[in-house]
């Protein structure tokens, strides 16, 4: 079919307002939220957006008769190249699918549409003293289905977990049309955890049509604190301290100098300029419980070092020293044009070291970098500035980050904490997982898309076509035992 | 069903390489940790190979400030808790037979006892996991940190899967600070309406037991709410929860109230009790009272004897316990109580019954909707079913 013909079929399916296929409409398509210059653009066929699950169906099928590779797309606001149509293809934006369709308040679930915003379900649940625990920086822009696709977290899931804790079931088209459920209100059903291999698979298995979710209780008391410390080594042993001693706070976040000096002048968080670190701490739970362990963390950071320790329990006070947080990312613009944002996890312990190596990666490649990251959980943000216009800027950024990315494999790390490895990391996959483990998870990607046509060249580092690893795994075996399994 | 051979591999690449003689023999291979919940799922359609992983054993890497373990996964439950206790960690989480259980079995059945209910399960916990398959190969995912999304999400693909896809041999988990003290309260109510809703007035409440359960006693009911954490908080909500329940409570501290715990764990083990019928059912919690009055209504109609109810009302879940011979009459019976609740809930599983209840039946109850993608990753990761062939959900 020419693709003519096939803009005219997905207009029939989804009616004509709801296809985009002119060179302008795509344009913005052609990206999300990654950087420019490092994750590679591409344009799709055509953009569609359903407002049912039938029309997603429908969708699908056309693109399977086809043979176009289909990319679902939330919010755009992924940071890893997940939501471009890397081989072209249809890309069905998913924004249009925006209703909460059920809160249930006695069993603590939503059941809602894929398009639904992050923050839009926790305002409507807000009432009724719930929220939705995955809060990724995006949460005022991304969608829950694009969460589900990335394992989003944010700064709470050091306490409340990470997206796939908080999904109880989902409805997917899958790769050949059909449309079903799997998980549901029900915990504990007999058969393999289908959602749990969904949730995180980057739109490479299925496309939620609709997700039903956790809802988790409004803490009754919140503690803010600011942790004053003279340089990243005392205020990373104040996180191992923490934790050590068997608190987990609702989160723990770390901002580096050069992030107070983008962010106190704009946002007047009271931040203090001449720290070397500052720790944002949360504390919630019941009231009386709240105190005892603010006293406690108050005291543990003192201990390792920490010049001053500002407590705030009233909200609009808690709010201000949030909100530099929160704006960070927004903030650097007062110190470079661009920022590249690395989103590499290391253990607790190896805070110290990996910070001092972005130190030294920063001078030898003559970068700034700025570190505003989940402290508690070892999720490093580094933000490496620079000016995308200055000749040689973006190579040496990729020069370095592949510098960063290695040191945090080598110390036990790993290569994305919550943004996803999309296009944008999947070149570094060997550096963690050999042919075996990348079968093992092909394994997977075939049982639910065996033509490999949702979200190609995604995760699976460059030659690593599903179909062929599979078929080589079972060559090597055939091989090596004298089997044939077809 | 006996096998004809036990290999003991001492290494992952030996389990890797004993999967692959068996698949190049045809062979079919249950994998064994600590031999608790042999009596889990359908008889398998062949059974030529135990594959014990007794001597997988010990500590890989443990990082107590880092709150992260590695462990091989024939490591007996109970050793590996011991080890985490030194440091005040743990992983929160109930095991009928701690001495016997082991991680990879814990992760293969996803057995989850009374906590479930505050704290998840081990699913919440694996941060990453090493498996064995038929190819011969041994591959990995996820990782050492606590917060990993490079790649696919295969532990929660492997756990619960029941050793149908593949051989655990060593798993990493995120493990939790001790809590500092804990205090049960219990009540016993006359009626299973009366202990639920006081369970309901507990869930609605800033209470947040880790474990909240309704359990048939002596012709009554019996309400237990485990709290965890702070002495001055626990003490606290202890009272508060007390004051919930309209009926007079107890309350048991510290030691007292893990012991009591530990003893009602230990009646949900598989492995004990030598007849009778385990059952676990589950609903939505709102008609959880509903199904379970019917299904004691149909009990007594079948005249299959209820032995032990333990409810997990937060979860929508309950075990049951029947007692009776495995006589061809009582099996008929059986079958025809579980035929009448099938429909009633979101599932049915026949937990641990003598083979003579077993027969004819697939004891995980209604085949899943997505029966036919759990076939494909069969497919994919086990091609020639070498691995506890038919014993899983839909004959998988």
């Amino acid at each position: 079919m020419d693709r003519a013909s096939i803009i005219e079929r997905l207009e029939r399916i989804v009616g004509p307002g709801g296809v985009f296929h002119r060179p302008a409409d795509l344009l913005v398509y052609e990206y999300d939220g990654s950087v420019d210059g490092a994750v590679e653009t591409a344009r799709p066929t055509a953009v569609v957006l359903p407002t049912t699950a039938e029309q997603v169906a429908e969708v699908v099928r056309l693109a399977a008769a086809e043979g176009l590779p289909v990319v679902p797309r939330g919010a755009g606001t992924g940071l890893s190249g997940g939501a471009v149509a890397q081989s072209g293809g249809i890309i069905i934006a998913l924004t249009r699918m925006n209703r909460i369709l059920e809160i249930d308040r006695e069993d603590r679930v939503a059941l809602v549409e894929p398009g639904v915003i992050n923050l839009e379900l926790t305002e409507a649940v807000q009432p009724d003293g719930y929220f939705f625990a995955p809060d990724p920086s995006s949460q005022r822009a991304c969608t829950i289905g694009g969460n589900v696709a990335e394992n989003s977290g944010g700064p709470h899931c050091l306490k409340y977990g990470v997206t796939t804790n908080h999904i109880l079931g989902l409805e997917v088209v899958l790769p050949d049309g059909r449309i079903v459920w799997v998980g549901g209100r029900t915990a504990g059903q007999p058969g393999y955890d289908l959602t749990g291999a969904l949730v995180g698979s980057e739109g490479m298995l299925g496309i939620v049509t609709k997700a039903l979710v956790r809802l988790t209780p409004l803490p009754e008391a919140v503690t803010v604190m600011l942790a004053d410390f003279p340089d990243i080594d005392s205020a990373s042993h104040a996180v191992s301290r923490i934790i050590g001693a068997g608190i987990i706070p609702a989160a723990l976040e770390m901002m580096d100098n050069l992030t107070i000096q983008a962010v106190e002048p704009a946002y007047h968080a009271g931040y203090p300029m001449d720290a070397g670190a500052v720790l944002l701490i949360e504390v919630d739970g019941i009231a009386e419980d709240v105190a005892a362990t603010a006293a406690e963390v108050r005291e543990l950071c003192i201990e390792v070092g920490a010049r001053e320790v500002r407590v705030a329990s009233e909200k609009a006070e808690r709010e201000l020293l949030w909100k530099g947080r929160k704006m960070a990312l927004a903030a650097m613009g007062r110190l470079a044009p661009n920022y590249y944002l690395h989103d590499t996890v290391v253990p607790r312990t190896k805070l110290p070291a990996t910070l001092r190596r972005v130190g030294e990666i920063g001078n030898e490649f003559g970068l700034r970098i700025a570190n505003v990251f989940h402290a508690g959980d070892g999720n490093l943000h580094p933000l490496m500035l620079f000016d995308r216009h200055k000749k040689g800027d973006v190579e040496r950024i990729l020069l370095a980050s592949k510098e960063l990315i290695k040191y945090c494999v080598e110390v036990g790390g790993s290569l994305s904490g919550e943004h996803g490895i999309g296009t944008e990391k999947r070149g570094y996959m060997t550096l963690v997982f050999t042919a075996e483990d990348l079968a093992a998870m092909a394994g997977l990607k075939n049982s639910f898309d065996p033509r490999g046509l949702f979200n190609p060249e995604k995760v699976f580092p460059k030659g690593y076509v599903c179909g062929e690893v599979r078929a080589l795994r079972l060559q090597a075996m055939a091989q090596k035992h004298g089997i044939y399994a077809f | 069903m006996c096998p004809s051979a036990v290999v003991t591999p001492q290494t992952p690449t030996e389990v890797a390489e004993a999967l692959a003689d068996a698949a190049e023999r045809g062979l079919g291979v249950a994998p064994v940790g600590g031999g608790t919940a042999l009596a889990l799922g359908n008889p398998p359609e062949r059974l030529d190979v135990a594959l014990s992983l007794e001597r997988l054993t010990g500590i890989l890497a443990y990082e107590p400030t880092d709150l992260t373990l590695s462990v091989a996964a024939g490591s007996r439950f109970a050793d590996v808790q011991a080890v985490l206790a030194e440091h005040g960690q743990t992983l929160p989480i109930d095991v009928p037979e701690p001495e016997r259980a082991t991680i990879g079995g814990l992760i293969a059945t996803a057995l989850a006892g009374p906590r479930r209910y505050g704290l998840g399960t081990l699913r919440d916990l694996l941060i990453g996991i090493s498996v064995a398959h038929p190819t011969g190969a041994v591959s990995k995912a996820g990782g050492m940190v606590v917060k990993n999304v490079s790649g696919f999400d295969l532990m929660r693909l492997y756990h619960g899967s029941l050793g149908t896809l593949a051989v655990i041999v060593s798993a990493n988990f995120k493990v939790m600070p001790l809590p500092r003290f804990e205090s049960t309260i219990q009540a016993s109510y006359a009626t299973l309406s009366g202990a639920l809703a006081a369970a309901d007035r507990v869930r609605g409440s800033r209470v947040r037991p880790a474990a909240l359960e309704v359990a048939q006693t002596d012709g009554r009911w019996l309400l237990a709410a485990r709290i965890e954490g702070r002495e001055e908080t626990v003490r606290l909500l202890a009272r508060e929860c007390s004051d919930l329940l309209a009926a007079e409570a107890t309350t048991l501290d510290a030691g007292d109230s893990a012991a009591w715990w530990a003893g009602y764990i230990k009646e949900e083990s598989l492995a004990r009790h030598e007849r009778g019928v385990t059952v676990r059912l589950g609903t939505v919690s709102k008609r959880l009272g509903e199904v379970l009055t019917r299904a004691t209504e149909l009990a007594t109609e079948h005249e299959l004897p209820l032995e032990a109810i333990h409810v997990s009302p937060g979860l929508g879940a309950a075990l049951l316990k029947i007692g009776g011979e495995a006589d061809e009459a009582t099996v008929a019976r059986f079958h025809q109580w579980r035929e009448s609740l099938l429909g009633l809930t979101d599932y049915l599983t026949v937990m641990r019954a003598p083979v003579e209840f077993k027969r004819g039946i697939d004891v995980w109850g209604k085949p899943p909707a997505t029966l036919d993608v759990m076939r494909a990753l069969k497919q994919e990761f086990d091609p020639t079913r070498v691995l506890n062939p038919g014993r899983f959900a839909g004959g998988i």
